[in-house]
Parts: structure tokens; sequence; C-alpha cells
């Protein structure tokens, strides 16, 4: 059957399409990775080197570690107010702006350029915005005799301060997603709702919100597992600081590997975070696959 | 039906307050940043309103003459170079995920998905061990190849959304006219499929200009890219913030065009990457 031989020799074409993306992704990607989990079980160190010994104690080791231990917690509390003020923020802008038409659609472009600032110049502009004796806005406010505090030097000021700086940042990510996911909701709900007699803020959290759902969990999982890989944030707005107070998980690996030398409890440090990347993705991927078969 | 009561003046006139400072929020920043770039060293740490004529080009002068031109020089080789491998190799890879019958297509795009989201830190501990054993620190090489861990799961990833969207029958139809499958890929599918194609280019080559952290750990004076360059003028012993003002701008302005230009795909291609 020529159909069949024909079908073969394309999907001959097909696989050796995928040869040079498959053997890069292997080389790039998946050797460093088993890289990391194999060094995971040595106890290899920058300096001393490695003894030969092969465990798991590095493991044992991690559920000890009160640095470990309130990494976490750092880590959360970045994450969980970070995502939270991204997506409300973002959300609240593109219903905002979703109803602006005409002369007042360039805003859309002004709410669009952090998104456009690297992580490092994000991180050096809030350092300086929250550095009191250069800030202008300590400047503004001892006009009126007011003194704002340090944020940079507590720990609830810290995490505050790198939650509003990366949500500075990302929020107009969230807002772009948000605003094409309106614009394919269709206006006649809206006009219904109206109809109903529902007032506006109703119809949104009856009508709107129910249809944004799936873009608001999908959009609040992105930002989450990139807000778990914080880093130039936190080395150059606080360096971890003040003391340990905002080292976060993934800022403690880089710690442990880079300034402490101990590169296998560090890479221990990264499979546990892998883990946990690995589970959310896992989560995504159903979740789109339940989507494009629909 | 217009509802001209005062509730309703109140309201709208609160949503206009809020959309105001968010707007504030967003652009004050980016102001300060620029104006700060132009304060002279003398003016710093008073505020703008006692030394309203104090301004001074020297910050960018200074900048000029630094290793920082060479810095950006390096981020654009590596990023642009890191792109191009993940889109020569990534594209024709994307294309056949989406279009082979197969069955194990959930594997694959967990995998992508995985690899885009894992921590850096777990593949920089052994490049960085293997690349010190073959001489691959500070190279641009060893850097290129570091990006394109990041850049190519990204590219195949966001490829794979684009080409699901081109209808089966357009390949068959060209398939039917006697062209080769690669043929059929690179006269007909890639031309469609324009608009995947420039966002999976854009954002790629944006995950590699924005990297610190591969950069922090692979390079040295050789091959720095930008955004570690600017951390040469943050010192124990002080910070130039003047510099550090320009070099931010620096760091942004060549980014801000490819956002402008690429906006409306951008935004396409990420919808498409969320809903799936």
């Amino acid at each position: 059957m020529p159909a069949t031989r024909a079908s073969a020799a394309m999907d001959r074409t097909y696989r050796r399409m995928l040869v040079p993306a498959s053997l890069a992704v292997g080389i790039f990607a998946i050797t460093p990775l088993l890289g990391m989990l194999a060094l995971s079980f040595t106890d290899f160190h920058l300096v001393r080197g490695w003894s030969g010994e092969i465990g798991i104690q590095n493991f044992v080791r991690l559920f000890e570690d009160r640095r470990f231990i309130s990494s976490i917690y750092i880590m959360m509390a970045l994450s969980v107010f970070g995502v939270l003020a991204q997506v409300v923020l973002g959300t609240a802008i593109a219903v905002g702006l979703d109803k602006i038409v005409g002369r007042w659609r360039f805003a859309r472009g002004i709410f669009v350029v952090p998104f456009a600032v690297p992580h490092v110049a994000v991180a050096l502009i809030w350092l300086s915005l929250f550095t009191p004796t250069l800030s202008p806005i300590n400047a503004f406010f001892a006009v009126f005799g007011i003194e704002v505090p340090a944020l940079l030097t507590t720990q609830t000021g810290a995490i505050t301060a790198i939650v509003i700086a990366d949500t500075w940042a990302t929020y107009p990510f969230v807002m772009l997603i948000v605003l094409a996911a309106l614009q394919g909701i269709s206006p006649d709900l809206d006009e219904a709702a109206a109809l109903d007699g529902a007032t506006r803020v109703k119809a949104f959290f009856r009508i709107t919100l129910p249809l944004l759902y799936p873009t608001l969990l999908m959009v609040a999982l992105f930002r989450f597992i990139e807000t778990l890989k914080h880093f130039p944030l936190i080395f150059v707005m606080t360096s971890g600081g003040p003391g340990r107070a905002t080292q976060a998980t993934n800022y403690y690996a880089y710690v442990q590997t880079f300034q402490n030398s101990n590169v296998a409890y560090g890479a221990s440090i990264a499979v546990f975070l892998f883990l946990f990347a690995a589970a959310i993705s896992f989560y995504i991927a159903k979740a789109n696959a339940r989507l494009s078969d629909a | 039906m217009r509802d001209t009561s005062t509730a309703f003046r109140v309201k709208k006139a609160f949503g206009y307050a809020m959309m105001l400072t968010f707007l504030a929020f967003s652009l004050l920043p980016v102001i300060w940043v620029v104006l700060l770039s132009m304060r002279p060293p003398t003016a710093l740490f008073e505020p703008i309103w006692e030394s309203p004529g104090a301004w001074t080009l020297d910050n960018i002068r200074s900048i000029a003459r630094s290793d920082f031109p060479a810095a950006l020089l390096n981020s654009f080789i590596t990023a642009g170079s890191s792109t191009l491998l993940a889109m020569l190799i990534g594209v024709p890879g994307a294309f056949a995920l989406s279009k082979r019958r197969s069955s194990n297509k959930f594997f694959a795009s967990w995998l992508l998905l995985l690899l885009r989201m894992a921590p850096p830190v777990g593949f920089v501990i052994p490049l960085f061990l293997v690349y010190v054993r073959v001489g691959l620190i500070d190279t641009y090489v060893g850097l290129i190849f570091a990006y394109t861990s990041l850049t190519l799961p990204f590219v195949v990833w966001s490829m794979w959304t684009s080409f699901n969207q081109i209808p089966d029958e357009l390949i068959e139809a060209g398939l039917m006219d006697g062209a080769s499958l690669g043929r059929v890929l690179w006269r007909i599918v890639i031309p469609a499929a324009r608009p995947g194609l420039v966002a999976a280019g854009v954002l790629s080559f944006l995950l590699a200009w924005n990297d610190f952290f591969f950069s922090l750990i692979i390079t040295r004076s050789d091959t720095t890219t930008a955004p570690v360059a600017v951390m040469n003028f943050v010192s124990y012993a002080s910070v130039d913030w003047g510099a550090i003002a320009v070099a931010s701008i620096a760091l942004t302005l060549p980014i801000v065009p490819i956002i402008v230009l690429a906006n409306k795909y951008i935004v396409q291609s990420l919808g498409g990457a969320v809903k799936g």
C-alpha cells in the first residue's frame, strides 16, 4: 500500500527532526540535572574534594538543618505574598483596562514598561528607593515631618521590599494574559447580567471571575514557580540579610555551594527544589492535556 | 441606558483614581532612575527640589569609558547565539512533536515544562564543575551552552503550541503537491506560524538577556554579561548610584523596542502557552 509506505517515510522524517532537539535537551539540560542528582548523594566539597563515600546523609542533614527549614518559610512567604499581589493587581488593572477604549488605549503600553526592565535593574532601582539617604520617598515624606522606616533592616520589611519589587516588575505579565483572556469573553454576558439587574460588582464576581478562573490558576502557578527561583532580587537588595532573614531556599543552595563550598549539600537542596518544581509542572502538564483534549 | 446618578460618578472617579495610582506606581520608579542617572555625585543625597539645577552627563560618560559597553556586547553575543541555536534545533523538533502521531506526548510536555521550571542552581552546580575541568569557565561557548539549557526547552514548548494551531490540512495539501515534509515546514508551516516564531525568538532572547545567575557563576572578567557587570559599581566601600542608574537604563533600552514591536505576538503566545 503506497499510503502506508508514504506515512512510514513521513514518520521517519519526523523522527529525524526530533533528533537534534532530543540530543541537545539531553546534553544541555538533562545531563546537568543527573549530575546534580549524583552529587547530592556524595560529600563533595569544592576544596576538600570527595571522600568516596556515597549515601543519603545530605538529605538526612537537610531536615535537621534549621537554616534550611527557615529558608522554606522565607521562600513560601516571598512566593505566596508575591503571587497574591501580582495576580490581584494584574487582574484588577486588566479589568480596568478592558473597558477603556480609544484615547486611553496607550495606558496599556505604559503599564507594560516595567516588564521590559531586566531583573537586576529592577533590584537596583528598588534598592535605591529603599535606601533612606537616597530615596525620593523618604525625602518627600520628610517634608511633612514623617520618617519612613528603613524597610531593609528588618525581616518583615526586607521580605515586603522584595515582594514590592517583584510585583512591580511582574504584574504586567499577569495583566497581559488576563487582558487577552477577558477579550475572549463575550460582552453579551455582561449585558445579559445588566438586564437581569445585577450590579457591576456582582456581575464580575458571579460571571467574569469564574470564566477567568482557569487562566488565573495557570498564571498563578507559573508565577509561583518563578518566585521559587528568586535570585537577583535577593542577591542585590539584601544579600540574604539582614542576617539570614531573606535566605530563601534557592539562595541558601547558592550560599552552601558557592560561598561555603559544600557542593554536595547545595546539590541536595537543589534536588529538593527540583522535586517541588516537578510536582507543580506535572499538575500543569496534566491540566494542559485536559484542556487541549476538550 | 446610561446611569448618571451621583453614586455612579463617585464610583467612576474612584476607578480612575485607582488606575492613576497604579500608573504612578508603574511609571515613577522609571522616571526616578532616569533622573538619578543625570544627578552629579554632590547632589545625589539631597532632594531634587533643593538643587533643581544640578544635572550632569558625567555618569553617562564614565559608563561609556568603563568595561560596561563590552559587557553589553557580551550579553548580545551570548543571548543572540543561544536563541539562534535554540531556534535552529528547537523549531523542527517542535514541529515533529506537534504533528507526528505518537502516544507519549504527555511525557514530552511534562519534561519540557519541568526543564523550564527547574531551579537554575541545579543546572549550574554540575556545569560549573565540568567547566572548571574542561576550561569552559569564562568562555562564550560555555555561556551559550548554559543559556541553551534555558532557551531550548522554552522554544520547543512555545513553538509546539504555535504549531498545534496550524491545521493539518495545510500540511497535507503541501504534501499532495509533492513537496517533502522539510520543504512543507520551511515554505508553508513556518510562514503561517510567524507570530509564534517571533514571540518565541524574542522571549527566548529575553530569557538569556535577563540572566544573572549563570553569568555570575561561570563567567569572569572576559565574558561577563551586562547584568553581572552592573554589580561592579556596587562595593562595600561605596555605591556609584549615578553609574548604576545609567547602566540599568542601558540594560533596559535595547529591550524596549523589541517588546513594543513584538507586543501583540507575545500576548498571543503567552495566552496560548497558558491556556494550552
